[in-house]
């Protein structure tokens, strides 16, 4: 059984999801992508991850989507960062309401996203 | 060959009519044919393609992350680093695999700044993806000029200003908004210098891009906007109201009040409005004077700011507008009657005769 803490990241910018496991990956961590909402909300299932990043607009199944799938549906509460870009102010707003406890909004910092995990994770 | 033989003395001995419908026949077959035969290929080529790009994608994704992870955080290039120029440097040479790159980089350019955005800038320079988009500029087809200046500017290259200067007046609204993104994108506030000049229209799509663009910076000292509220170019009078208002530019008051006699009716209108987010008092008089003469947007977005800068000196002139034969203007004015003397409405509501404002008084009652 490894110790290593779960994230689980739906984003579905490839490049972007790279990048960040890499990061991630770096600082300990272990990654598990979804590119669209629907494979994000299986792998939440199926790992129970300790830390869930998504995107707020993806294919199939929105990030504010998810976010009411673990909270409401699945009732868990690990913390939840959604990325969202420039003029989706009132799609944060919604995603805190649903329970999000975290955003951050694109472009960002994959550094300070770093930050954000471990301080979310201790 | 007895067969071929027979079909072709049958043919020769039809009737000239029925031969060219035969040709016809046999010649539209053919076609079919070599069409189907055509998009078989077609297909093939583009489901190989497809392929190659995707795998292209992925390999060229894997580069860029190689290279953003192999520096050594002193914005030095190192060996790994280089390897990684010199690699795509070849690359790009040829024109599919180019796009194929700038497509990576766009991608993730798009969503991450910091230093990794500034060493994705510094690969583009390295790697010469440069040199593409400056010869794009010099192209003939305006949809490559307009390309060149979008990279330009997604890569942050400041120093080809004058070079893409040159298209500030271009034919094409596109590249002319390409300009106007790379100059305030690169060079914010003073980006907006451009306007001083300007001759063609700004799009109203391109003035939402280049306001959300201005509010992404931290620095939000705006340069003074009144030579713009002055221009003789419509479209960039509307765009520095736009900048009065979001920017709240109460020192350019006694310019907006001239521009109440502008002579296009969407920019006196849109004066009201803002005047009217100003709560500025002095446009009650103006607008009062010759407020028969106005157009009935003027007179309803009047009497839309009328509300936060209303008095008792008013009530006569909203007595007055309570028998306008607009209705939108007539409710308003009973509305803000309400507001300021209820004993008047209600004997106006006795009063009234002529007109139906039953609807209103209905309303009024419920709000």
């Amino acid at each position: 059984m490894s110790n290593l803490k779960k994230i689980v990241l739906a984003e579905d910018n490839s490049t972007l999801a790279l990048l960040l496991k890499f990061r991630l990956e770096k600082e300990g961590y272990q990654l598990l992508i979804a590119e669209d909402g629907k494979k994000a909300i299986e792998l939440i299932e199926e790992h129970k991850p300790d830390i869930i990043l998504s995107d707020i607009m993806m294919p199939f199944i929105s990030g504010l989507e998810v976010i009411s799938h673990v909270r409401n549906k699945l009732k868990l509460q690990m913390p939840i960062i959604v990325f969202s870009a420039a003029g989706q102010e009132e799609m944060v707003l919604k995603a805190f309401n649903l329970g999000a406890n975290d955003f951050m909004g694109k472009p960002f910092s994959p550094n300070e996203l770093v930050i954000r995990v471990r301080r979310l994770l201790t | 060959m007895t067969n071929i033989q027979n079909i072709l003395t049958y043919f020769n001995q039809l009737p000239i009519l029925l031969q060219i419908v035969w040709i016809g026949v046999l010649g539209l077959f053919v076609s079919i044919l070599f069409f189907l035969f055509y998009l078989y290929y077609l297909r093939n080529y583009l489901r190989a393609e497809e392929v190659i790009s995707k795998n292209l994608f992925t390999e060229y994704e894997a580069s860029l992350i190689n290279y953003l992870y192999s520096g050594d955080g002193i914005s030095k290039i190192t060996s790994e680093q280089q390897e990684i120029i010199d690699k795509m440097k070849t690359c790009i040479q040829d024109k599919f695999k180019r796009t194929i790159f700038i497509s990576v980089l766009s991608k993730l350019k798009n969503d991450i700044s910091g230093e990794m955005a500034t060493a994705i800038n510094t690969l583009y320079l390295k790697t010469g993806l440069i040199k593409y988009s400056l010869n794009n500029l010099e192209s003939k087809k305006w949809d490559k000029i307009a390309l060149g200046i979008k990279e330009l500017t997604q890569f942050e290259v400041v120093n080809v200003y004058n070079e893409i200067s040159k298209y500030k007046n271009h034919d094409k609204q596109e590249v002319r908004n390409q300009v106007q993104l790379y100059y305030v994108s690169l060079f914010h506030f003073n980006g907006l210098e451009f306007l001083d000049n300007l001759k063609s229209p700004i799009s109203e799509w391109n003035q939402i891009q280049l306001l959300e663009i201005l509010q992404k910076f931290d620095d939000q000292e705006i340069t003074d906007i009144s030579p713009w509220l002055k221009s003789e170019n419509d479209s960039v009078v509307l765009f520095a109201l736009k900048l009065a208002k979001i920017y709240n530019q109460f020192q350019v008051i006694e310019i907006l009040l001239n521009l109440l006699n502008h002579k296009n009716k969407q920019i006196r209108v849109c004066v009201i409005e803002i005047l009217g987010y100003f709560q500025v008092k002095e446009v009650k008089q103006i607008l009062k004077i010759n407020f028969g003469n106005r157009s009935e947007e003027e007179k309803v977005a009047f009497f839309k700011i009328f509300e936060d800068i209303v008095d008792e000196e008013d009530e006569a002139f909203i007595i007055e507008n309570t028998s306008n034969p607009n209705f939108k203007i007539r409710f308003l004015a009973f509305k803000l009657l309400k507001k300021l003397n209820i004993e008047a409405i209600n004997l106006l509501k006795v009063n009234a005769s002529g007109i139906n404002n039953e609807q209103i008084f209905k309303f009024l009652e419920i709000i």
